[in-house]
């Protein structure tokens, strides 16, 4: 405070000047073409990085400690510092529980929604039971997991096959049930067994359907595999690490581990982003813009 | 006329009365854990009304899995709090100035319980073993004792696999741990009670192996101890602790009633209660003498030393020296 008092007019200006630049740089760029990748991307990035600055500058200014909220500038250098040990917890946060559970819990879903739809008995008994399994609080039975599977990835990724098994079960019965009348006529006047019509017809109109759940289980599967590690984990991984550093006060370490987290979230979001439009790029929700 | 005026005087003096109580200093008290004997001379002040004789209106706030005492007085949620001396001068390193007013505990009563099945006898069999290790302000006696003996804790090939143990004894009723962190009055019962035979453990008390650190003690924020009214106030509220602390170890059983009344989970049962504060007796060697409560700074630097010694990886880098405790408020405690 006595920091801030002490320059107090200079630094206030100083403030206002970078609002107001930041506000104008914002504007231009938000009027860009949005065909442009400088259009498209240039807005987020320096929105974000003008947060960034302002983070610096006040934590400075009002000498905020670091317990509370730590400045950019020491986010940054426990990231560098501590590289080491934060790519291992990528690795066994990222690569082995939330993917490898996200891809079972996925399958999984999908092989069983396509069950369901042959099977009108599967129908009736099988998805309220789904239905009910998919209530349970992650918290609840994150450690049951611990206690099934041991204190490694295999319990997290047990979880996270939990969380991801039913949005997408729902997902692939609600696209499996997209495909037109007209389509169906067509193939069944066509010959085609059910399988057949599956495969060419039918799984590719719930390809938007199946995305979605996927991109909805990308986000539950790094929650699922961050949280379930607060409840028993070996010493390494994400949610490990936020805990522990947090616990000691060792906050720069903490946002720096949030931010691979958050990373690590994101690319993959966009990954599967990506890979939708290449798939479903008949899809209304992808044309451009009219004229 | 005589009814009015006496009805105007004892409304004034409800009034009086009710403004006298709302004067008392108000406290809060952030604990280690969940409410347990371990806790007993804080609760038993409480419900014996110590701390209202002495004019202070205490809250207890009970601890818990992922609740650091430390980072609660970080960010002002207590005004004093429990907590472990190993914590506290870690937490000064990493900003948050700590100072220990009161040490309660000067037994130290952590205990690493292992199965004899797992193939150990002696710390020199540790190797290669998996340990569960409580974190959250808790590892830091066993990374120091790793570090004295030499083993490497973290990093890509560990001497000593880490378990982060969550507040139960299923690693070792499991056996995904060969040993786990006990507590010589909590968790070592437990997987007694859960019907693993004493000679079938093999336990270290940290006590026995020159790694003890100091355990229960009370801290405050330095900031605050440069105002003399703070200062009066906790000494007030360490007076009125050690009182109740007193009491609770002549009269367990009134406290183990005490204690369970205050633990609204219903979890625990008298019997297990009962057995803690016995172990807890044996912790607290100085009650109902001039020396409970007070901290021996031979006992302190002791502590700082277990904690420098810890190899490559020291819990503490530097000294702390004399700014991290005082005998203020106990001086002051002991004179009123």
């Amino acid at each position: 405070m006595m920091a801030l008092l002490a320059s107090g007019p200079g630094l206030a200006a100083a403030i206002v000047v970078l609002l107001a630049l930041a506000v104008w740089s914002v504007r231009k760029l938000a009027a860009l073409d949005e065909q442009s990748a400088l259009g498209r991307f240039g807005t987020p990035v320096v929105f974000g990085a003008w947060i960034v600055v302002f983070w610096q500058i006040l934590t400075e200014a009002f000498d905020v400690p670091q317990v509370l909220l730590p400045a950019p500038s020491l986010v940054w250098h426990s990231l560098v510092a501590n590289g080491g040990v934060l790519l291992g917890d990528f690795v066994q946060t990222v690569v082995h529980s939330a993917l490898i559970g996200w891809t079972t819990g996925c399958a999984l879903g999908f092989a069983t929604g396509v069950l369901i739809d042959r099977s009108a008995f599967l129908q009736r008994g099988l998805l309220p039971v789904a239905a009910l399994a998919s209530t349970v609080p992650l918290v609840g039975i994150a450690p049951i997991m611990v206690m099934w599977f041991g204190f490694d990835w295999h319990s997290k990724a047990a979880v996270v096959v939990v969380m991801t098994f039913f949005p997408m079960l729902v997902n692939t019965l609600a696209g499996l049930a997209e495909s037109g009348h007209m389509e169906r006529d067509l193939m069944r006047s066509y010959g085609a067994s059910y399988w057949r019509t599956l495969v060419a017809l039918r799984i590719p109109v719930a390809l938007p359907f199946v995305f979605n759940a996927l991109k909805v289980n990308s986000t539950l599967a790094m929650i699922g595999a961050i949280v379930a590690e607060f409840f028993g984990s070996p010493v390494s991984g994400l949610g490990f690490r936020i805990s522990t550093e947090a616990a000691r006060l060792n906050m720069g370490l903490v946002w720096a581990a949030i931010v691979v987290a958050a990373l690590a979230g994101s690319l993959l979001y966009a990954l599967l982003g990506w890979v939708e439009r290449r798939a479903t790029f008949w899809h209304p929700s992808f044309r451009a813009a009219a004229g | 006329m005589r009814k009015t005026t006496t009805t105007l005087v004892f409304t004034m003096l409800l009034a009086g009365g009710a403004s006298l109580a709302a004067a008392a200093d108000k406290v809060t008290l952030q604990l280690k854990w969940l409410p347990q004997a371990q806790f007993a001379g804080y609760y038993v002040a409480q419900a014996k009304g110590f701390y209202k004789d002495a004019g202070l209106d205490v809250t207890i706030k009970p601890g818990g899995p992922d609740i650091a005492p430390a980072q609660v007085l970080a960010a002002k949620g207590a005004d004093v709090t429990l907590d472990w001396m190993p914590s506290a001068l870690a937490a000064r390193e990493a900003g948050v100035p700590m100072v220990n007013v009161a040490q309660v505990f000067n037994r130290s009563g952590m205990m690493l319980t292992c199965k004899k099945s797992s193939g150990v006898n002696s710390p020199k069999d540790f190797k290669g073993k998996t340990l569960g290790v409580w974190f959250g302000g808790n590892e830091y006696p066993f990374l120091s004792w790793m570090g004295t003996l030499g083993y490497k804790t973290s990093g890509a090939n560990p001497d000593v696999k880490v378990l982060k143990q969550g507040f139960n004894v299923d690693p070792l009723l499991q056996n995904q741990a060969a040993c786990i962190s006990t507590m010589i009055y909590n968790e070592y019962w437990q997987v007694i009670d859960a019907g693993v035979k004493a000679s079938d453990l093999v336990t270290f008390p940290y006590e026995d192996q020159g790694a003890a650190t100091l355990e229960d003690g009370l801290y405050v924020r330095e900031p605050d101890l440069k105002d003399a009214a703070f200062v009066a106030k906790m000494a007030k509220f360490v007076k009125a602790s050690l009182k109740g602390w007193d009491y609770a170890l002549k009269n367990q059983d009134e406290a183990v009633k005490i204690v369970l009344a205050a633990d609204t989970s219903g979890g625990s049962t008298a019997k297990v209660q009962k057995r803690q504060l016995e172990n807890v007796a044996t912790l607290i060697t100085n009650a109902n003498t001039p020396k409970m409560g007070v901290l021996d700074p031979a006992a302190y630097q002791r502590t700082v030393k277990v904690l420098l010694a810890g190899g490559s990886d020291p819990v503490i880098k530097k000294d702390p020296g004399p700014a991290a405790w005082t005998h203020a408020v106990t001086d002051k405690a002991m004179a009123k």
